[in-house]
């Protein structure tokens, strides 16, 4: 066939050309490569339970509310919901409107594989599911107690057999007093009592939608099968290795902010104003068990983001608190943060010893040399805590002053004089609990010197953190280092962690006992924000700060660096890493 | 043992004296017993208290170099390296001769009794220590390290060590009692009345006595090693320098700051105490050996 | 031979249910209450005991070992409590950078051993052999720790030869694989060349061996004709039992170097106290051992048909 063979190579070619010419001007470049530093498990919501897992899920599913990407404070917009809230008189019954237009993106599961639409008998479903025992999730607790008749729910789904064999669908057809969808598109939530910050739950990744027919389809393999709403969907997953994430070409109901401080404006942060989102076609994170190999990767320009592990410090941030020069000639930009966070030591108030002398503890407070765990630990890289609550959230008052805020051991000898040991006679060996890594236990033997240095024998012992975690549930400890990341970005978050009420194995792992604060606390629950609700605050500080059941120690700082390339970033404490709002692109 | 002696009970000295002569005559075991005593010494004085004893005291800047006050330099609390490195020799001697005295009595005994006893005896000591040496060591420990109810610490590494290492000690010692209790002095002794208690101990025990002392001594070497490796793992000695926990402090400051000297002191000295003991055992093995005794 | 296959499999079937009795005993009590990290925030001690009830950690002992050992028997590993995945699958995502990395080392460090051992017997008692059985004893003496800080310290970090840590499937993870390969023969060969050496020398003062001497043929020939022939029937057997060092010989090297298989897993589990799996790894690793045993045991046979009859 001389014919063909003469004319096929010259097809071939014409084909390619055409081709080439017609093809859309494709971006090549137009992927994000972020990092994760730890294994993901799993991408079902209602384990959301780690920072990570949440990252990743909420690129793929959505709930009612979500974050502003650029106000601070922090604050919520609708999501899948219409609007925000509308909120009763005596702040109980919240009547919320749910969007009809948007669809779960497409999966098997679904009638011809074509997403439906979702309605508000997609939340009751979520919030039922996260409410079954069952489920085995951590993320009751921000139900827990607060909605009329869920807490029956609950007890009624303990006597149902195991999950993946029945189902039960007359358990979750049963109508709930406080959770109701009066139609389609409007659900109504009656609280037990007013919980001001109770729209901040409704935007935690817990509170997504999830179809009921994926998570009957799958079962226990729900997990590996995400189906959501959002601005991506899950392309591959690599276990130990990536997870890819593509566009979901079914989104439409996202737009970049218009509204930012003129420091954003500045920043060229609102250059996309208005503009639908999400920007990047494709996402990749990669996993990295150690953060070695993440920075190294980052250095390279394999990963477009990364945060600075505590070794390469040095090499990265002069002590000016710039970036290297060496670093910054590559084209990396440095953002920093307020972690909305707080480390502490926590006393045993029911220890017989640690409980009873408030002078003690107040004396160890003080011994506590805080300035050093910052510049030894956390490189600079925070502040020393006056109180509970850290920056950035209400509540917080840059000019509090605990009086025993300082490190000044003359002062703690004194007091722990008073506390009638001087000099530490008479006081038993102290056990500071800790979790078994490097770092935590050089933080333990630090406070072991500083504690040893005012005449008090402090010893550290180590443990996993499954233990860590059930020691504390049991009070089974005396001193133990701990730290609390914010839930929502409300001061009730870090207040409540010293409510009495919330004793182990709630999250007081203090025993903190005092009816004062207790009063002061159920007030302020109630009490929108506002000067009347931040005079409460204050009041409560200055108890926790005389009491001592902690020792205050660091509002850490994050920093997070990026190649200009990336576009838009701007880090968020409450909702890390939004690639929606990203655009590949010289950044400003 | 064909071409050996035979020992009795009464003879044991005689062949330790035996042992002592051979090893005096290799310079090469010279060398190692004193080292071995060095650390022996270094951490008998740490244990009364006169030497190291403000291991847990800042005496100057954190990642201070070596310096003529500090030879060996500062961690990162500004803690002599050099006193916790004494400190921590004292764990590695305590944590060997405390597992060693477990490990080598059990194995010893399981051996003797499973070689000369045979049957059903014989089959459930087999079936323990195949058990035993079927799980992956490292993960045997850490369960155990776990779930002693000593909790953490050094007496929980020494127990844990100790149950774990005797297997080797078992094989051996039961395949030399399988040979030798066929062997003509074990015959004689039963045909003249003796119990088989006096057998296992008078008769036999000497005569593998040789094998016995070269696995005490291979016991305490792994058992350092693992000490070391399990406090890196975090589930070793608490609250006490050990060499282990030294390395785990300087992975990080090596990588990151290239603070060396935590690293390489601890590294040092447990290659000096392992190869002292490595060599040690080879003269052990050759003072032992019958062919040339 | 059959019955003695036979034999050798009651044998391990009888270890493999002390293995597992074992196991479970050890991890009943490990890291305290499973249900108290299952339940999240503010459990009631209600909830945590109809949690127990419900999952079944109440009944006795023995009804949930013949429970785990039916589960066994059907090879179904349960889930993970941690990440909830499935251990099966998790084994089938790990067993392939586990292998990437210890098949490899297993084999060069094989290789290196015995031809250093053949050098260090050829020249028996002078200067090479001299220098290279110090080697091996200083080299079996360097805690494997000391191997892996050190060398990812000088190669990887200050001299850049490779990539610090990391891994990837296929020819593109060469480069991840390299250190630690080589780690791990630095660390493995002291103590195989010191057995392979003295193998070799046994066999090389064998008569027939000091005969052929005698009667004027070359080494290479006496080598390649008696010796390494017969000096495989040791060499084989102790390859055989080293074979489940690829499963925990990498243990530590995986979790420096980021490699995401099993013995990784194993690390991540025990931190977790992720009992599921530890019980897993443990169990796999057990069987390993008693398929080299079985697999030692029957070379040896066939070798050797005395050791059938006895």
């Amino acid at each position: 066939m001389p014919f063909l063979s003469r004319v096929l190579p010259l097809s071939v070619c014409l084909a390619l050309t055409l081709l080439a010419g017609c093809a859309p001007e494709r971006d090549p470049g137009n992927v994000y490569r972020g990092a994760l530093i730890s294994n993901l498990k799993t991408f079902d919501p209602a384990q959301a339970s780690d920072s990570y897992s949440n990252q990743s899920q909420f690129q793929i599913y959505e709930a009612l509310y979500e974050y502003k990407y650029l106000a601070r404070p922090y604050e919520i917009q609708p999501c899948l919901a219409a609007a925000l809230p509308e909120v009763s008189a005596d702040g109980t019954v919240y009547t919320i409107h749910v969007r009809t237009d948007i669809e779960f993106q497409d999966d098997p599961t679904f009638p011809g594989g074509k997403g439906r639409k979702i309605n508000a008998h997609d939340f009751i479903y979520s919030i039922k599911r996260l409410t079954d025992v069952r489920t085995d999730t951590y993320g009751w607790w921000i139900f827990d107690g607060k909605v009329k008749g869920l807490n029956a729910f609950r007890d009624a789904s303990e006597k149902l057999p195991a999950l993946p064999d029945s189902i039960h669908p007359a358990l979750y057809d049963q109508e709930v007093e406080g959770l109701r969808a009066l139609n389609d598109s409007t659900v109504r939530i009656e609280l037990t009592r007013p919980f001001p910050y109770f729209k901040y739950i409704l935007a935690m990744p817990y509170a997504a939608f999830v179809a009921h027919e994926v998570v009957d389809k799958y079962g226990p393999e729900f997990l590996n099968h995400p189906v959501g709403t959002g601005p991506y969907v899950l392309k591959e997953w690599r276990r130990g290795l990536r997870l890819t994430f593509a566009r979901n070409p079914k989104y439409h109901h996202g737009f970049y902010p218009t509204e930012g401080s003129p420091a954003d404006s500045a920043a060229g942060l609102l250059a996309d104003a208005g503009k639908p989102l999400p920007f990047i076609d494709r996402a990749e994170l990669y996993i990295f068990n150690e953060t070695q190999p993440m920075w190294l990767n980052f250095l390279r320009g394999n990963l477009d983001r990364s945060s600075i592990p505590k070794d390469n410090y040095s090499q990265a941030v002069t002590p000016g608190r710039g970036l290297n020069e060496v670093i910054r000639k590559r084209g990396i930009v440095l953002n920093r943060m307020w972690q909305l966070d707080l480390t502490y030591i926590c006393f045993n108030m029911k220890d017989p010893v640690l409980g009873k002398y408030k002078k003690l503890r107040q004396a160890m407070q003080l011994g506590y040399d805080v300035e050093t765990v910052i510049d030894r630990f956390y490189n600079g890289r925070g502040i020393r805590a006056q109180s509970l609550i850290p920056p950035e959230l209400a509540g917080y008052d840059s000019t509090f002053r605990s009086p025993y805020g300082e490190y000044n051991p003359a002062r703690a000898r004194k007091l722990l004089a008073e506390a009638g040991f001087p000099g530490g006679k008479g006081l038993p060996e102290l056990v500071f609990l800790t979790v078994a890594s490097t770092e935590a236990r050089q933080r333990g033997e630090h406070f072991a010197q500083n504690m040893a240095a005012i005449g008090i024998t402090v010893k550290v012992e180590s443990c996993t953190w499954p233990e860590y975690l059930e020691r504390l549930q049991v009070s089974r400890y005396q001193l133990v280092g701990a730290s609390w990341m914010a839930d929502y970005p409300d001061p009730e978050n870090f207040l409540q962690l010293l409510y009495g009420p919330n004793k182990p194995p709630g999250e007081n792992n203090a025993s903190y006992q005092n009816d004062a604060y207790d009063r002061l606390f159920e007030e302020m629950t109630r009490l929108q924000d506002g000067p009347d609700r931040m005079a409460v605050i204050r009041q409560m500080k200055e108890i926790a700060a005389e009491d001592a059941p902690w020792i205050f120690a660091v509002h850490r700082v994050a920093e997070i660096l990026s190649y200009q390339r990336i576009g838009n970033l701007k880090p968020h404490a409450v909702a890390e890493s939004p690639i929606k709002y990203y655009r590949i692109g010289e950044g400003k | 043992m064909l071409s050996g002696r035979l020992y009795s009970a009464m003879e044991v000295p005689l062949l330790l004296e035996s042992v002592i002569r051979r090893l005096k005559r290799d310079k090469v075991a010279l060398v190692a017993v004193c080292v071995i005593g060095l650390y022996l010494f270094a951490g008998l004085l740490s244990l009364a208290g006169l030497l190291a004893s403000g291991f847990a005291e800042q005496v100057g800047e954190a990642y201070a170099p070596p310096s003529w006050a500090h030879p060996f330099g500062l961690d990162v609390l500004g803690r002599s390296v050099w006193e916790r490195l004494v400190q921590g020799s004292r764990v590695a001697l305590i944590v060997g001769f405390f597992s060693t005295a477990i490990a080598i009595p059990v194995g010893a005994v399981l051996g003797l009794v499973a070689g000369y006893f045979r049957g059903w005896v014989d089959a459930l000591v087999v079936w323990l220590y195949s058990t035993l040496d079927a799980i992956p060591t490292i993960l045997l420990l850490l369960a155990m390290a776990l779930v002693l109810p000593t909790g953490k610490g050094l007496a929980t590494v020494c127990i844990a060590l100790g149950v774990t290492s005797w297997v080797s000690t078992c094989r051996v010692v039961r395949g030399e009692a399988i040979r030798q209790k066929e062997l003509d002095y074990v015959r004689a002794a039963r045909s003249l009345g003796a119990g088989n208690l006096r057998i296992l101990f008078v008769h036999l025990l000497p005569n593998v006595l040789h094998l016995v002392l070269v696995q005490a001594s291979l016991v305490f070497v792994y058992s350092i090693k693992s000490e070391v490796i399990l406090s890196y793992l975090g589930v070793g000695v608490q609250n006490f320098p050990s060499w282990g926990v030294m390395i785990d402090d300087a992975r990080l400051e090596l990588v990151g700051r290239g603070v060396w000297w935590q690293f390489a002191a601890a590294t040092a000295a447990l290659f000096v105490l392992v190869l002292a003991f490595n060599l040690f055992n080879d003269a052990l093995k050759d003072a032992l050996d019958p062919k040339e005794r | 031979m059959l019955n003695f296959l036979l034999r050798r499999l009651a044998h391990a079937l009888a270890t493999l249910f002390g293995i597992t009795l074992l196991i479970f005993a050890l991890f009943h009590w490990v890291g305290g209450n499973p249900v108290l990290r299952l339940v999240g925030k503010s459990a009631t001690p209600e909830e945590i005991a109809r949690l127990t009830h419900r999952m079944g950690f109440d009944r006795p002992f023995w009804v949930q070992y013949f429970d785990y050992l039916g589960d066994l028997v059907r090879f179904d590993f349960g889930r993970s409590w941690e990440t909830k995945q499935g251990i099966g699958e998790m084994l089938a995502d790990g067993i392939g950078p586990s292998l990437s990395l210890a098949l490899p080392a297993f084999a060069i460090a094989t290789v290196v051993a015995l031809t250093v051992a053949l050098v260090a017997a050829l020249y028996r008692d002078r200067w090479p052999d001299r220098l290279l059985v110090t080697l091996a004893v200083a080299g079996m003496s360097l805690s494997v720790l000391a191997f892996i800080i050190g060398a990812q310290y000088v190669f990887a970090f200050q001299a850049g030869w490779f990539p610090i840590s990391g891994w990837e499937p296929g020819v593109r993870g060469l480069p991840f694989l390299m250190l630690p390969i080589a780690i791990w023969v630095a660390a493995s060969v002291g103590s195989a060349v010191r057995f392979y050496r003295a193998v070799f020398l046994e066999e090389m003062r064998k008569e027939y061996v000091i005969t052929a001497r005698a009667k004027g043929l070359a080494w290479p020939r006496i080598l390649s004709r008696h010796v390494l022939p017969n000096a495989m029937i040791p060499v084989l057997t102790h390859l055989v039992m080293e074979l489940p060092m690829l499963f925990t010989g990498s243990l530590l090297l995986e979790n420096f170097f980021g490699i995401p298989g099993l013995g990784n897993m194993s690390i991540s589990a025990i931190n977790a106290s992720d009992l599921p799996v530890i019980q897993t790894m443990t169990f796999i690793g057990a069987l390993l051992y008693l398929g080299a045993n079985i697999l030692g045991d029957v070379l040896y046979a066939v070798v050797d048909p005395r050791v059938r009859v006895g």
